[in-house]
């Protein structure tokens, strides 16, 4: 809402132009915060995208890898007609900067191209593979946020006690340790020598896919309450959620460990346990509260870091999701799925980060989002 | 939980955490084998001459792998490939990250806005994507994935370095410096640098652990070392190919996570004697 300009000022003048603007900016930001954030953080994300584009853009091409030969394999990719067929289909034969521009055009409109590898959209690609991971993703974050915060709680409380040099031991144990070889030890017993969980993949083959809603098979199991399928669904999803859980867990439990042991310390702790309060009162009402922050933060984080452990997790347990996905596209140098998958990520990131920023007005009143 | 013997007297008290001396004993241990493998292996690690998936036995402690080569003489050179691999990695990240992160801090402005947008930009993007999109572009190869790597892990150096030099710039005895006539170069050099030397080695430490897992991915995935070559990553792919052989692939992860952990237990100490809180935080922009 601008309001008119005051009398004596022209309005085509420049500066008073420049002027309202910026007042009607101010203004929109002080009666409007969530909006004004929610716009700031959209305008990050478009130039991340173009960021992220140009990369990738830049990446694969600036390479000695032909991706006409890659897709085209060694009979069709030495036909010039082949390859010349290959390169118009998918635009290759036009300068970069206008492939670039027209790529970023097409997205505009939503339209993220063609697989060069899966000969399908990459919008129906992605569609498909990303509720396995994030199903996969989501549990094994639920997973070490709870761990990771409740041993961390716990180290804070025994510092320098056993409990708390075992747990520092395991946490650092947890971050160190290969999540591709973890997989394979974790398979290696829990399958090959106990049988206790089925082997690879979202479910048996014997098992049929619940009715899609989500796509996450747990939920769409539940939701058309076909329990035997949830069971199924679910023993395929916990080996792979804990492996990738290890790291996080680590990485929660140090941080939420340092985060308590700073607010311990505080005026207003010795006052609630003064005041005669029980002590899981005070750990959960003033000490966890104050302490979150930094936590929130970690845990926000890991959305964006979690495709890493997934790209080798998803390659051993052959879950078919976005890491094997990004993983088949990046060794074919498949241009418009690896931006996809990027632009995706990227997605997930800023989200994530805007979550953050969110929760940390709720937590803390005084954190105003700007 | 303090180790205190009289001869240690006069080293400080946070050197002497069991964690630390752990960490400390085991990273001495790979560099010592990593210098002295050719000696201390007993096999050659490329030597294809033993029988195939031999079981761990007196004669050969790992078994053999696939096709008749000495787990453990492996593991043992593989320390020659991850650890010197490492160290490189984490040198040149940091340089590269230390002084744009300085430059950042130091020249301000458009500088500053440019670095840091380009390392919230890689931040944004899975490390492990734009490293196997580095060494898609570039072919597989060690030389490429360390390159990957630094492409990705420079940001943490940047962000550390350039917080670290804002706040050090700021404090009176830079001031002082620079009023006594030193000059802006040599202030950075003896006035700030000394003091941001602490958690920029606490993050090296911790960044040497995560290179080598990161390092070890790409080669397990077949972007990094070539075949036969003696590397801890591709040793627990080849392990991962032959299940029910489980000595192939369990040592050389074994030593994988014994040598992180060194670092990571080094790290986590280092911490604690240098700046208690804020290393991982500063990296991570918080």
């Amino acid at each position: 809402m601008l309001r008119t300009a005051p009398s004596g000022i022209s309005i085509s003048q420049p500066s008073a132009r420049t002027n309202r603007l910026i007042r009607a900016i101010v203004r929109a930001r002080t009666r409007h915060p969530l909006l004004f954030f929610i716009g700031r953080r959209l305008v990050a994300l478009v130039l991340l995208g173009v960021g992220v584009t140009a990369i990738a853009f830049v990446l694969t091409h600036l390479v000695p890898g032909d991706p006409a030969e890659a897709n085209l394999g060694q009979r069709a990719g030495s036909d010039p007609v082949a390859v010349q067929i290959f390169r118009e289909r998918y635009g290759l034969d036009k300068p970069l900067p206008q492939q670039y521009v027209i790529y970023l055009g097409k997205l505009v409109q939503g339209d993220m191209g063609e697989s060069e590898q899966s000969r399908r959209p990459v919008r129906a690609d992605l569609a498909e593979y990303i509720p396995a991971t994030a199903e996969l993703a989501l549990t094994s974050i639920v997973l070490s946020g709870v761990l990771g915060v409740g041993l961390g709680v716990l180290a804070a409380l025994q510092q320098n006690k056993l409990t708390d040099q075992v747990l520092r031991v395991v946490s650092l144990g947890g971050m160190s340790m290969p999540s591709f070889w973890l997989a394979l030890v974790s398979l290696y017993v829990f399958f090959y020598q106990l049988s206790w969980v089925p082997g690879s993949g979202r479910l048996d083959p014997v098992v049929s896919r619940p009715p899609a809603v989500t796509g996450m098979f747990t939920i769409d199991a539940l939701l058309s309450g076909r329990i035997d399928t949830l069971a199924n669904a679910l023993q395929h999803l916990i080996l792979p959620a804990c492996v990738l859980a290890a790291f996080n867990m680590g990485l929660f439990t140090r941080f939420t460990r340092s985060a308590v042991l700073e607010v311990l310390g505080n005026d207003y702790v010795r006052t609630a346990r003064a005041k005669g309060l029980p002590e899981h009162a005070v750990i959960l009402g003033h000490v966890l509260r104050a302490a979150s922050p930094p936590v929130v933060t970690v845990i926000g984080l890991a959305f964006g870091n979690v495709m890493t452990g997934t790209v080798l997790v998803e390659n051993i347990f052959s879950w078919p999701g976005i890491g094997q996905y990004s993983f088949r596209s990046a060794t074919t140098l498949d241009l418009p799925a690896i931006v996809g998958v990027m632009l995706f990520v990227a997605l997930v990131y800023i989200l994530a980060n805007m979550v953050v920023d969110v929760l940390y007005g709720v937590i803390d009143p005084r954190v105003r989002l700007t | 939980m303090r180790l205190r013997l009289p001869f240690m007297r006069s080293i400080p008290t946070a050197w002497l955490q069991p964690l630390t001396i752990v960490g400390l004993t085991l990273a001495g241990v790979w560099l010592v084998l990593a210098v002295l493998a050719p000696w201390v292996a007993p096999y050659d690690p490329l030597a294809q001459d033993a029988p195939l998936y031999l079981p761990p036995s007196a004669a050969h402690p790992f078994g053999t792998d696939d096709i008749g080569r000495d787990v453990l003489s492996r593991v043992i050179w593989g320390a020659r490939v991850s650890i010197p691999l490492a160290f490189l990695l984490v040198s040149l990240a940091f340089l590269i990250g230390g002084t744009l992160g300085a430059l950042a801090a130091y020249l301000g402005g458009w500088v500053d806005e440019l670095v840091m947008r380009a390392a919230d930009l890689v931040f944004a993007i899975p490390t492990i994507l734009l490293a196997m999109a580095v060494v898609a572009a570039l072919g597989p190869g060690l030389v490429h994935a360390v390159m990957a790597v630094i492409v990705v892990s420079w940001p943490g150096h940047a962000r550390v370095v350039r917080s670290l030099v804002r706040t050090t710039m700021q404090s009176d005895y830079v001031a002082v410096a620079r009023l006594l006539g030193a000059s802006a170069v040599r202030a950075l050099i003896v006035d700030v640098l000394p003091n941001v030397a602490g958690p920029v080695i606490v993050l090296a430490a911790l960044d040497l652990g995560t290179a080598i897992l990161l390092l070890s991915g790409l080669s397990f995935l077949g972007l990094g070392a070539k075949p036969p070559a003696a590397e801890w990553g591709s040793m627990v792919s080849t392990g991962a190919q032959h299940f029910e052989s489980w000595w192939i692939g369990v040592f050389p992860g074994l030593a994988i996570v014994s040598v992180v952990l060194a670092f990571n237990f080094l790290g986590d100490s280092l911490r604690d004697i240098f700046d208690p809180q804020s290393v991982t935080e500063r990296a991570r922009g918080a």
